[in-house]
């Protein structure tokens, strides 16, 4: 029975027709980085409302990007901890659409259109994209349309690299490793013990910027204290390509099997073209090399706010200036002489010992 | 009192002004923050491209901090002010008589 008609949503609507414990939501339109909050946000109703299976019809969206992909997998995620379920009515030209604005989909017309095939028929079908976004774990990188890339991307590698058990993507921000998507809570894990021990195939592909492949486990030796832990966890190969922004490696996209001798050489190739796509995924947000320069940026930026601060605080005292009108009167006298306002500030704050700042000069 | 709002100014030539100064977004707030600026990156923006009205306040620290990069790159102090002080001001002189 229809309860509630469509809902005008901006550019996307969403109808829902209700039947006992399930919701049907029928999207219509585009889902973008605009629509999408408002998606979530009637999705997000849906399960606070109790609605415990879900089902997703989109096949009335004309366009749909990651940004959606986003939602979904937050949605599922919260089924899922609810006990309920997804189910995701996609029509295959939609995930193709998704799969062009992500980039993979020339990474898929590479290796044939059968295989394209296969994928959708994973990627669409109730227990494919359904059942995987329910296991996403990880930390997010704060942006909703790259952790949404970044879901598609490990979701894709597994679905697509032959012998794959479990895909996660390990980013290094300020310093330290974490795993930014996983498909399911061991591979989490696995990339945890690495983090944790400092060594490992993710560990040495995110430093030293090439990939590492542990054909099988048992005869490593590498990682002595990390394979035991790899091992124990039913872990029997590995293998980690080096993401890279700017030529400089920054994480990697880490393929986990339980079978020995997993990866073949297309497998390989699969692989590594996966981690060519997801560092251009990864070009769009800040990882350890933006970070480290914006922190001391930001620590400069600080101790200039500080002597701004400081100034007007002195012309406040001297001159009995309100905040604004010192604060004017500093911009006024570093645009009269051209010098940056930091260093009118910085007189100023001098000038406490030296006694040589006007600002009546510059208010003429 | 709260700020005045920038009035007639034409916040919405600001983003221009951006653009011409070759700033990204980021590094424009990162400019404003250290001139002493408290909106948020998003509110910025908003700024920019004239959906939110800034403060006079914030409108001219914004237009120093693109007047500054101006400098920098060569060139004059093209962003005018909300308070350019050339005509009897509201927001500073009535605050500063207080």
């Amino acid at each position: 029975m229809v309860v509630a008609g469509d809902l005008p949503l901006s550019d996307f609507s969403v109808g829902a027709s209700f039947a006992g414990n399930e919701v049907v939501l029928s999207l219509t339109g585009e889902v973008d980085a605009v629509t999408a909050p408002e998606f979530g946000a009637f999705f997000e109703t849906m399960i606070d409302r109790g609605h415990g299976a879900v089902v997703l019809d989109l096949a009335g969206l004309r366009f749909m990007d990651a940004s959606g992909l986003a939602v979904i997998s937050h949605g599922a995620a919260r089924l899922a901890a609810a006990g309920g379920s997804l189910q995701i009515r996609t029509p295959a030209a939609l995930i193709r659409k998704m799969l062009e604005l992500t980039g993979f989909s020339a990474l898929l017309q590479r290796d044939g259109e059968r295989d394209l095939e296969s994928v959708l028929a994973v990627a669409s079908g109730s227990s494919g994209l359904a059942q995987d976004t329910r296991h996403f774990t990880g930390i997010y990188s704060g942006s909703e349309a790259v952790d949404g890339a970044l879901r598609l991307a490990v979701t894709l590698a597994h679905a697509v690299v032959g012998g794959a058990d479990g895909v996660s993507v390990s980013l290094r921000r300020l310093g330290k490793l974490s795993t930014v998507a996983a498909t399911d809570e061991t591979i989490s894990h696995m990339d945890a013990n690495q983090y944790e021990t400092g060594e490992g195939p993710c560990v040495d592909a995110s430093t030293e910027g090439h990939w590492f492949h542990a054909a099988s486990l048992d005869d490593e030796t590498r990682w002595p204290v990390f394979t035991p832990r790899a091992l124990s966890l039913g872990i029997r190969s590995i293998l980690s390509s080096p993401l890279r922004v700017q030529d400089r490696p920054v994480g990697a996209l880490n393929i986990y099997s339980r079978t020995p001798l997993a990866f073949t050489q297309s497998g390989q190739e699969m692989a590594a073209l996966f981690a060519t796509e997801t560092s251009s995924i990864l070009k769009g947000i800040e990882t350890e090399v933006g970070d480290e320069h914006l922190s001391l940026r930001l620590r400069g930026a600080l101790r200039t706010r500080e002597v701004i601060a400081q100034a007007q605080g002195v012309l406040m005292e001297r001159d009995g200036m309100a905040e604004r009108a010192a604060y004017a009167a500093l911009r006024r006298s570093s645009l009269d002489d051209g010098s940056p306002l930091q260093e009118r500030a910085a007189e100023v704050v001098m000038s406490t010992r030296r006694s040589q700042f006007r600002p009546d000069d510059d208010r003429a | 009192m709260p700020d005045d709002v920038a009035g007639d100014h034409p916040v919405d030539v600001l983003d221009a002004f951006r653009r011409g100064a070759d700033l990204s977004h980021g590094e424009l707030w990162l400019r404003y923050f250290e001139l002493g600026g408290m909106s948020t990156g998003l509110e910025l923006e908003a700024y920019l491209f004239g959906a939110l009205r800034p403060s006079r306040h914030d409108h001219d620290v914004i237009a120093h901090a693109l007047n500054e990069r101006f400098v920098e790159l060569g060139g004059n102090h093209p962003v005018p002010y909300a308070d350019d002080g050339s005509d009897s001001d509201d927001d500073d002189a009535a605050a500063a008589a207080t």
